[in-house]
């Protein structure tokens, strides 16, 4: 069969088939698989029959169309999210318990051991901060001071949540994206800031500021903690797989990783949005600490649990 | 999975038993759609931040949080829908899977949270380095969600103008010469008359014409391979 024929037999069918491409109001009509298939038989027919550079060209760009509106993702629902939150988070979790195991150890570990280092040496704080960021601390949880009074309004209690937003998950962030720099970008900051929360503590038990500091921390710290321990162990999978790919290229092992990782990361997001609410409108009432230890414990005893169950059984 | 030449095409075989072409975007193309997209956000964050500065501190938080959605926010938003940012958009290149199919929301959001690594450590300078090793183009956080950038361009098929005339070459030539014919034929009509003839006269060599005659008569041979009735 010539071109010119070849053409003219079928050119009213790509026409139908690609005006359904490029109706997105309607929902695909029914034989739309069928005719995809029909138009990707014309493309190899073409081929083969060495039909002219543009032809082949048309054919191949209304298959790309083709495929790209028959294997059309979701989209961006708060739904997908939601559910990756609650089903396959708790699988991840278990997928990658060993990676999650390390970074809560080394967390722990190290937040324990400034801890004590500044409880028997009270200078040793000036070792992990400088000495502008010790006064302010000295003044943020100074009993006497601004942090739990009724002088924080609903203004400042906004700006601080645009705050922890920003900040806190701005940090699980470039952890995981700079986890794949060979785990480095993940493992810094998490010791870094293990340190320092350790040092910090240490610090303000020092200074006999402990109430107001541990009735503020307790409630959001186990999300937000928690969240930005998985952030890193997730930065830091990536990162280990381009280090050590095993049987796999590095390629496909990075790929891999990212796959198994993302529900973490989706997961700690959504953990530091609950912290930051938690830390900008709960954290700061004036109320009585007794409260604040109380649904401190049950946010962390629903936490631990989640990982607990999560990595060792891998579901609810 | 012929004329693997000097473009950079990748041919991928699909499950319908077919393989077609993507063309995967370089370097410049991208940082140009990236520039694009940067002033858009730049302008958002500017104006949002404007308006929410009457509000006083809760104005701050707001355009705090506005800020991070859009700093984090914009590509995953965008791109989820069809893989096209407006500055994408703008230079016609569209993430897709390696694979062809379009990307999901799990490809973007990797995709776009390996920002960091690619920006190491600053303007996106592991990032170009890391392109600049496969013919795919894939940056770090494309190699670790499986995506890849390409154009995507609107082809238009010329049909070759139908003429009255008709001609068999005197000699038999091999498909890929026709083709070449053809493909001249095809092109013709976005080209000068001018230029036609000069690319005529180049092609007419073969057949022994060199007049001012190459030009129809190449077309002629054209309409004989695509088999136009007369």
């Amino acid at each position: 069969m010539k071109q010119n024929q070849f053409v003219h037999m079928n050119s009213e069918r790509w026409q139908h088939f690609e005006n359904n491409c490029a109706d997105f109001e309607h929902s695909l009509p029914v034989d739309f698989a069928k005719n995809y298939r029909q138009i990707c038989n014309d493309l190899s027919i073409a081929r083969t029959r060495h039909y002219s550079p543009s032809l082949i060209d048309k054919l191949n760009n209304f298959v790309r169309l083709g495929q790209s509106r028959l294997y059309q993702g979701e989209g961006l629902r708060l739904r997908t999210l939601l559910n990756l939150f609650r089903q396959t988070f708790i699988q991840s979790l278990h997928d990658n318990r060993f990676y999650l195991l390390a970074a809560l150890i080394s967390f722990w570990g190290l937040a324990l051991i400034s801890y004590v280092w500044v409880i028997l040496e009270p200078n040793a704080v000036y070792l992990f901060l400088d000495l502008e960021s010790v006064k302010n601390i000295a003044t943020m949880y100074d009993p006497a001071g601004s942090v739990q009074s009724e002088s924080r309004g609903v203004d400042s209690d906004v700006l601080m949540f645009g705050v922890y937003i920003y900040n806190n998950i701005g940090i699980a962030f470039q952890m995981f994206g700079g986890g794949a720099l060979f785990c480095v970008g993940a493992i810094i900051p998490l010791l870094f800031n293990s340190f320092y929360f350790g040092a910090v503590a240490a610090h303000i038990v020092n200074l006999g500021y402990q109430a107001p500091f541990f009735s503020f921390v307790i409630t959001h710290g186990s999300f937000e903690l928690t969240a930005i321990i998985i952030a890193g162990a997730a930065g830091c999978k990536i990162g280990y797989s381009l280090l050590n790919p095993g049987q796999y290229s590095r390629g496909y092992a990075i790929k891999q990783a990212g796959k198994s990782v993302l529900p973490l990361i989706v997961g700690a997001f959504i953990m530091l949005v609950i912290a930051a609410v938690i830390e900008a409108f709960w954290s700061g009432l004036d109320i009585p600490p007794f409260f604040k230890y109380v649904t401190g414990a049950i946010c962390w005893f629903y936490v631990l649990s989640v990982l607990y169950k999560g990595m060792r059984y891998g579901h609810n | 999975m012929k004329s693997q030449g000097l473009d950079n095409k990748i041919f991928l075989k699909l499950p319908e038993g077919v393989s077609i072409n993507l063309i995967p975007a370089g370097i410049t193309v991208r940082s140009c759609a990236y520039l694009y997209d940067f002033l858009i956000r730049s302008a958002i964050v500017a104006v949002v931040a404007l308006c929410f500065q009457l509000l006083g501190d809760t104005g701050v938080g707001l355009s705090l949080i506005v800020y991070f959605l859009i700093s984090w926010g914009y590509y995953i938003f965008f791109e989820v829908r069809d893989g096209r940012t407006p500055g994408k958009k703008k230079f016609q290149l569209k993430v897709v899977q390696d694979n062809g199919l379009p990307a999901t929301l799990n490809h973007i959001i990797i995709r776009n949270l390996l920002r960091p690594a690619d920006s190491f450590p600053f303007a996106y300078a592991l990032g170009i380095i890391t392109m600049a090793f496969g013919k795919e183009f894939k940056r770090i956080g494309d190699w670790c969600s499986g995506t890849i950038v390409i154009y995507e361009d609107n082809f238009v098929h010329n049909e070759i103008e139908s003429g009255t005339e008709i001609r068999a070459p005197e000699i038999l030539l091999s498909t890929e010469e026709q083709q070449i014919i053809i493909a001249f034929a095809e092109r013709s009509s976005d080209l000068s008359s001018a230029r036609q003839e000069e690319l005529a006269k180049i092609l007419g060599k073969a057949f022994n014409i060199t007049d001012e005659s190459a030009n129809e008569k190449l077309k002629q041979m054209a309409r004989f391979y695509v088999g136009q009735e007369i």
